[in-house]
């Protein structure tokens, strides 16, 4: 009787600690939009325009960790590229805070932006690879 | 011997709890473990980005 108490015991832990993770996973967001998140994404907002006729001047690319990079073509892009990583990474770390992922998590935060981003540049724009390579899309 | 089995179990049930670290690698269909018992769904994580992303460019229009 004991022993098979014991033993429905450790099944049920093992099945506790192996379901849990799973039933938190998939659930990121910004929780709450502090005033500086709020700040970050209206900035953004603001200079959409701008950042993207850049990129399609070929003077900024998205680079492989979620951030936009100045190519040199343009005297007026190292500002914004200043400006726009500062709010993205005020974006990221939000995400990575209010969902608990920890230091390591902002880089797996950095990569799937950057996977976005690579996804919704337009074709010219400059990209940079996961390996590093810059090319223009196709 | 049945002694050694209760401990082989609470040991086995401990590790199971505390969790484990694993070394990301990228796949979206695959949760990755950074710490223990805190998984990133990278699949719900690039929902989440493209979303953001969606508004920034809706917003700046």
């Amino acid at each position: 009787m004991r022993r098979s108490l014991f033993m429905s015991a450790i099944i049920a832990l093992s099945v506790i600690a192996m379901v849990v993770p799973s039933v938190f996973a998939g659930s990121y967001d910004l929780k709450e939009i502090t005033p500086a998140v709020k700040q970050a994404l209206e900035n953004r907002q603001a200079r959409y325009s701008q950042l993207q006729s850049l990129k399609q001047k070929g003077a900024v690319g998205e680079d492989n960790k979620g951030f936009v990079a100045d190519l040199g073509r343009d005297p007026q892009a190292a500002a914004m590229v200043n400006s726009e990583n500062r709010d993205r990474r005020i974006i990221y770390q939000a995400l990575v805070d209010q969902n608990k992922l920890g230091s390591a998590g902002m880089t797996e935060v950095q990569k799937v932006f950057a996977e976005v981003q690579r996804d919704k540049a337009s074709s010219g724009e400059y990209i940079q690879t996961p390996a590093g390579e810059w090319s223009r899309k196709t | 011997m049945t002694e050694i089995r209760k401990f082989s179990g609470v040991i086995l049930s401990l590790l199971l709890v505390a969790g484990c670290t694993v070394k990301a690698v990228g796949d979206p269909d695959r949760p990755i473990t950074i710490n223990a018992n805190v998984v990133v769904d990278i699949r719900g994580l690039k929902e989440t980005a493209t979303g953001i992303e969606d508004l920034v460019a809706q917003g700046g229009k």
